[in-house]
């Protein structure tokens, strides 16, 4: 027998394949159920909701999938689908699943809808996993982000007494820190002139120019000479070295009593804010304008913003910018689940890439239809693809009565700063009523134009998101109005005649301090009305909280101001009295190195002065 | 229960006189490898397909499998962070985005911290393995292996039948 026959074991080749075949069949029975199941499992991690598919087929000969009866569902009400699918045909380019990578060539939806009632509530997403992390911080970041003043419409307690401690008040401890400032920078200063020692080169050298004052060149002899007029150079290179510190001193001093400065202004900010903290513990209403469209309307435009936030860090998340390596958790299994990095390369497919997707609605049950939608660029490693991945859609849905919907966005991750950005705008949806928060009002929309941006590139934010309906009703608890005050009445009063709605809300800033605007055409109807009922008592009650306030503050402020004043004080009049003593020494110093120089004696050239 | 059976019948066959010492050693060796990397990556595979086709001991391969399967669990941790440390060590990157590139390759889960790093462990200890192996064998066959052999229990587990499915196996 050949060594090549003792090395294998020829005989075992039939059970091999027979186990391949095993293996084989398994693939058969079991991909179509595996491949559902993974892919459930997958989406529902990556969007943090619930995902549903109800059969998955895999197309091995066509390198194609079919999906039916995709369902949503939306993270944030368990009892609603986001979306559902009726069909989803997806073509694979066969080539990169070698390198288990999945390029899809053509995604084709059909039959979806938007926004259903689910049969069952859905699974509430891990609150461990990235996706669901991220809803809880956007969550958070809404709440934390954003305060809108409360319509109290109850009475105006001009009376109510209004108790401060000072721990409560952010300029009591902006003050606090700031005196450590100031005494620091004093300390500094008077460190930093004790260090100059000018009063001793000072008086070394007038020392120097009285000596050399009282005696005659002559008798010195050209070595004494030589010998005097070296020792005065050398005290004017002191005098200058001296007066160059003090220079550079006066430079950083200056800074910091411009710092100082700024400190005192932001002590007073503080003071600001505190003015308004006081006046909620008075609960006053605010009847300014602005006031009155961030307290309306305030909260339900940064329920949209936080969700288009959560969506845009979703896909931050799994698209990342660049080419570097990426890691990201391995697969769950038995086994530790350990770390997998991605190795994206130039002119290589990406590990996902969604070439193009059409959206088609026609059986979505309503014949009369007429929307396209197309995505494009949708990929796991955009600076592979190099360019960025885009949404359009447009078309009109429903029979009797249309929605207009148009839609469009794109979402860049290369370059300098990921950008993902989607406008919207829905002309003919009914909206669900809008509480009026602190108030026993609602307001239904109707048919109404709902317009959302939103952009969010690198940590900068922008959005807008506005309501405009000419149907709108307003509706109130009858018993909560019987017993309403005169103000809530007012309201009532103002609000329940009008049926257009105007809302717009604008979004700015960054992530981290965001602004938002926000107003509606009731703003000034209602500031109108309730200001010219209750301006007087307001101001009584405004002037009350400013008192409470200053009354803690201003002892603080004012010793501020005086430490702030006598370091400047100190700075001003101490350094020209050191400049002008070295002035005064390297001038008398110049005149006794002339005199030397005078006497003929030694050969010595004057230094340039 | 099957599975048990089979696995008692190969190991004691194994230990005794189904092949010489270095084939029980290298079907050790190549089942250390099944058993202590992560079993669904496409290297497990061919590792498999080596110990079934190669003239080495399949039951020496399951008696490794068994023996290290518990001892992958166990050594994960370390596994992670030397599959970590070389994933993301400067110098190896091309290699690694290379292999990422390559057809096929990417099926083994190289780029796994766990896979790779137990890999690269089963291939450190893979020759100390087969020596230490080799050599624990041939001592065990001289010293208890008549007496083991000679067992009413090692008789009744011979006389299953599946040991004649086992014997396709056993290396010539």
């Amino acid at each position: 027998m050949s060594r090549a026959l003792k090395i294998f074991r020829w005989r075992a080749v039939g059970p091999l394949l027979l186990f391949l075949a095993i293996l084989g069949l398994l693939w058969i029975l079991f991909a179509d159920r595996i491949a559902r199941a993974e892919t459930e499992s997958t989406l529902s991690e990556m969007l943090g909701t619930e995902v549903d598919i109800a059969s998955l087929r895999i197309r091995e000969a066509d390198a194609a999938v079919d999906l039916g009866g995709l369902a949503i569902a939306d993270p944030r009400d368990p009892r609603r689908n986001l979306l559902e699918a009726g069909t989803i045909t997806v073509d694979l380019d066969p080539i990169p699943l070698t390198e288990k990578k999945i390029v899809i060539d053509q995604l084709t939806l059909s039959g979806l809808r938007f926004l259903t009632t689910r049969a069952t509530p859905a699974r509430p997403a891990d609150p461990n996993s990235p996706a669901g992390r991220l809803l809880r911080e956007t969550e958070a970041w809404a709440r934390e982000k954003f305060q809108f003043p409360r319509l109290a419409l109850g009475r105006i307690d001009t009376v109510k007494s209004l108790v401060l401690q000072p721990e409560q008040l952010g300029s009591v401890k902006a003050a606090k820190a700031f005196a450590g400032t100031v005494d620091s920078t004093r300390a500094a200063f008077e460190q930093s002139v004790a260090e100059l020692q000018v009063k001793a080169v000072v008086d070394s050298s007038t020392a120097l120019a009285e000596r050399l004052a009282k005696s005659d060149p002559k008798k010195l002899g050209i070595a004494g000479v030589r010998e005097a007029a070296s020792d005065v150079q050398k005290a004017i290179e002191r005098v200058k070295e001296a007066r160059s510190r003090l220079a550079s001193l006066e430079q950083t001093t200056r800074t910091s009593l411009g710092a100082l400065q700024r400190g005192l202004a932001d002590v007073e900010a503080a003071r600001q804010k505190d003015y308004d903290f006081a006046k909620g513990l008075l609960e006053l209403p605010s009847f300014d304008a602005p006031k009155i469209g961030a307290a309306l309307f305030g909260a339900p435009s940064t329920d949209y913003f936080q969700q288009a936030l959560y969506y845009a860090k979703i896909v931050q998340r799994y698209v990342p910018p660049g080419l570097q390596p990426w890691n990201r958790p391995g697969p769950k299994r038995t086994r530790l689940a350990g770390t997998t990095v991605e190795f994206p390369r130039m002119e290589e497919y990406p590990r996902f890439l969604l070439r193009q997707a059409r959206l088609d609605f026609a059986t979505s049950g309503a014949g009369q239809n007429q929307f396209e939608a197309n995505l494009a660029g949708i990929t796991s490693q955009p600076a592979l693809l190099g360019q960025p991945a885009t949404l359009l859609a447009s078309g009109r849905l429903g029979g009797d009565r249309p929605v207009s919907v148009t839609l469009s966005g794109l979402s860049r991750h290369f370059g300098k700063s990921p950008t993902d950005s989607l406008v919207a705008r829905v002309s003919g949806v009914t909206l669900p009523a809008i509480q009026i928060p602190g108030l026993g009002f609602t307001v239904t929309p109707g048919r109404s134009t709902v317009g959302l941006a939103f952009a969010l590139s690198g940590e900068r934010l922008a959005g807008a998101w506005e309501v405009s309906s000419d149907a709108a009703a307003w509706n109130a608890d009858s018993a909560r109005l019987r017993a309403a005050s005169l103000v809530e009445s007012t309201v009532w009063r103002v609000v329940s005649g009008l049926s257009q709605l105007r809302v717009r809300a604008e979004l700015g800033g960054t992530v981290d301090a965001p602004t938002l605007r926000v107003s509606s055409n009731l703003d000034d109807a209602i500031a109108g009305r309730l200001q010219g009922l209750a301006g007087e008592a307001l101001a009584g009650a405004e002037q009350k909280a400013r008192a409470a306030v200053d009354g803690i503050v201003d002892p603080q402020i004012t010793s501020l101001r005086g430490k702030v004043s006598g370091l400047s004080s100190q700075v001003a009049d101490r350094l020209p009295v050191e400049r002008g003593q070295l002035d005064r020494a390297q001038k008398a110093l110049e005149a006794q190195l002339r005199r030397l120089v005078g006497s003929g004696l030694g050969g010595i050239q004057l230094p340039k002065l | 229960m099957l599975t048990l059976l089979k696995l008692l019948q190969s190991l004691f066959q194994t230990l005794h006189s189904e092949g010489t010492p270095r084939q029980v050693a290298a079907g050790l060796v190549l089942g250390a490898g099944i058993g202590l990397t992560p079993l669904l990556s496409a290297h497990n595979l061919v590792l498999f397909a080596a110990l079934v086709l190669l003239n080495v001991s399949f039951g020496g391969g399951m008696l490794g499998l068994a023996l290290f399967t518990p001892l992958g669990f166990l050594l994960d941790p370390l596994f992670d962070r030397v599959g970590l440390a070389l994933l993301e060590a400067p110098a190896l990157r091309g290699l690694w985005t290379a292999g990422y590139n390559v057809p096929l390759l990417p099926f083994t889960n190289f780029n796994n911290s766990v896979t790779l790093g137990s890999f690269v462990v089963w291939l450190v200890l893979a020759l100390p393995l087969y020596f230490a192996g080799q050599r624990a064998i041939a001592r065990y066959r001289v010293t208890y292996g008549e007496r083991v052999l000679n067992s009413k229990f090692m008789k009744a587990l011979k006389a299953s039948k599946l040991y004649n499915i086992y014997a396709w196996f056993v290396p010539q």
